[in-house]
């Protein structure tokens, strides 16, 4: 249909919109990152590339980059071979109350908001006094531990908890995925004498490709973006930053030291991080997220 | 025949076990809130490794409201949810239209631009939106949360893909009975994506409702905070008093649970649809 006064109408008013409030901040962010920017004072100095030469000798900056890519890829993996498992063995069950009955559980911790579920995290699973993770541990008769001094356990930690607060959402989808796909094949597979495994990786998984596509792209989209967690488990990156990531090292950054010049380089890299994966797994996956 | 069947059973069984097991493994945290928030202080300091309260009491939640305005925050989170998810609705479906249905010229240019500002994590973004909002003199309000939550882009990608399946007979049929763009929009496109509608806004309002690293960049007052960044802050006031802390983030989490187990269905339909399509 053709109707240009009715698309202008709708069109102006929301182009404006989002480019004030979605590509101007990029723009104005990239900017910022020249400078040597203080919002509280009168002047600020113009740096050019200072900020960015910063980055490359900012150790913390480097223990950020390593610390959110291991999170994302050992995050990322864990969940889909979780959830992809969970999904296949709840799609087995006979009866759909049962099926809809563990989806729902599993999908309980995805409702709830992250920082509310990490303080719950933070003091009944790793609290040093009553924690479960210590109980287990005064149980196999260990001392307890402060989790929270810990270098690597303590991302590992917030691993297991962003988990446990995400695989809800992946097991519905491919559940459906899993579902999506017509019975025939399976069973000409199982009369040809393929095993239930052999089936699920030759036959299920290639014909679920575009559901799979898209939750592995939407779940590290997802895990690059994590900051409320950190916050909570780690505000200021844990012991020698060892939970330090990308998204709280610019948050500490811009309002703790109000080096918002430096910090807006910092994002400006998370940025071109966030581009590569998602050009290399766009490669890899062949998804077709183009405009048809 | 029969002793296929059995092992076939034999095979769930195994697997109901584990899952049930898991569920238990799954719950257990929140069971933990719930139980500590029926629990008094002496009780958590004494009987540490008892699951159920010594003696319940709501102790808890009678100091989470004295100590802390937690109404104020309900008010304010709903508030929020209610106009963004609203606005949203009605800005996402209308752009969508606009894209799926009519022609225009630029429109390709466009619509990847909108795909493209999706992909900025909103990490990136932070500070010169910060900075953008205390320009226009939102910082600190609830203004700050709601204005550039208006159009998502995500939401507009997700009612074209809905409205482009809506046959372009039923459009022109009406076109040709004199309907103008926005009576076909109105009467054929809306009432033909009501499910895509109902994902939509689940989605919007429980994005708005968990929403924490907004808040924490554009509010500071108490009075002003929605319940995410009030439970934070609430925290960091009262370290020792854990009764407390989780009575408000049981508070912050049940309503928005319960309403997803009376209507999970719907929820699990809109999720799987988006994520299909």
């Amino acid at each position: 249909m053709k109707n240009n006064r009715f698309v202008a109408c709708v069109l102006i008013p929301s182009v404006i919109f989002l480019l004030i409030f979605a590509v101007f901040p990029v723009a104005y962010g990239l900017g910022i990152s020249f400078y040597d920017y203080n919002p509280t004072s009168s002047y600020n100095e113009f740096l050019g590339l200072e900020n960015y030469k910063r980055l490359l000798t900012d150790e913390v900056f480097w223990i950020a980059v390593k610390n959110t890519i291991i999170f994302c890829v050992v995050a990322v993996t864990a969940n889909i071979v979780i959830t992809l498992f969970l999904a296949k063995i709840i799609s087995v069950l006979p009866s759909k109350g049962m099926k809809t009955f563990f989806r729902t559980i599993l999908f309980i911790p995805c409702i709830a908001p992250i920082v509310g579920t990490s303080m719950v995290w933070k003091y009944g699973m790793v609290g040093t006094d009553g924690g479960l993770l210590n109980r287990i541990l005064g149980l196999m008769g260990m001392p307890p531990r402060n989790w929270f001094l810990t270098t690597w356990q303590l991302l590992a930690i917030i691993i297991v908890y962003t988990l446990w607060a995400d695989i809800g959402y992946n097991v519905v989808l491919f559940t459906a995925g899993i579902e999506g796909v017509p019975k025939e094949f399976d069973e000409a597979a199982a009369i040809d004498g393929a095993g239930p495994v052999r089936r699920f990786v030759s036959i299920k998984l290639p014909l679920m490709s575009r559901t799979f596509a898209f939750v592995a792209i939407m779940t590290m989209a997802n895990y690059f973006q994590m900051f409320a967690q950190f916050q909570v488990f780690a505000p200021d990156g844990g012991r020698s930053n060892s939970a330090m990531v990308l998204t709280n090292y610019i948050y500490k950054t811009s309002f703790s030291s109000y080096d918002m010049g430096y910090a807006s380089a910092v994002a400006a890299a998370l940025f071109m991080i966030v581009f590569i994966v998602a050009m290399i797994q766009n490669k890899m996956m062949h998804a077709d997220w183009s405009y048809e | 025949m029969k002793k296929k069947k059995n092992v076939y059973k034999k095979h769930h069984i195994v697997i109901i076990a584990f899952l049930t097991v898991f569920s238990l493994i799954m719950m257990y945290p929140m069971a933990w809130m719930l139980m500590t928030s029926f629990k008094s202080n002496a009780d958590i300091q004494i009987n540490k490794t008892k699951f159920f309260p010594e003696k319940w009491t709501i102790e808890g939640y009678r100091t989470a409201f004295e100590k802390a305005p937690i109404a104020q925050w309900f008010i304010n989170s709903i508030l929020v949810v209610i106009v963004v998810t609203a606005a949203v609705i009605i800005t996402s479906t209308l752009i969508g239209y606009v894209f799926a249905k009519y022609e225009f010229k630029g429109k390709k240019v466009l619509f990847v631009l909108l795909l493209a500002t999706m992909m900025v994590p909103p990490q990136v973004t932070m500070i010169p939106r910060y900075l953008m909002i205390q320009e226009m003199h939102l910082f600190n309000t609830i203004g700050a949360l709601i204005v550039p939550g208006l159009i998502s882009a995500f939401s507009i990608y997700m009612a074209r893909q809905f409205i482009a399946d809506v046959p372009d007979s039923l459009c022109e049929a009406a076109k040709i009975d004199g309907a103008g763009p926005f009576r076909i929009y109105w009467s054929v496109i809306l009432p033909n994506i009501k499910p895509a509608i109902g994902s939509i806004g689940i989605f919007t309002a429980m994005m708005n409702w968990n929403d924490y690293l907004n808040p924490l960049l554009m509010l500071n007052d108490m009075e002003k905070m929605t319940l995410p960044l009030g439970l934070v802050i609430f925290d960091t006031q009262r370290v020792a008093d854990m009764s407390a802390t989780m009575a408000a983030a049981s508070m912050m989490m049940m309503p928005m649970i319960i309403i997803f187990v009376v209507f999970q269905k719907q929820f699990v339909k809109g999720m799987t649809m988006s994520g299909i399509k």
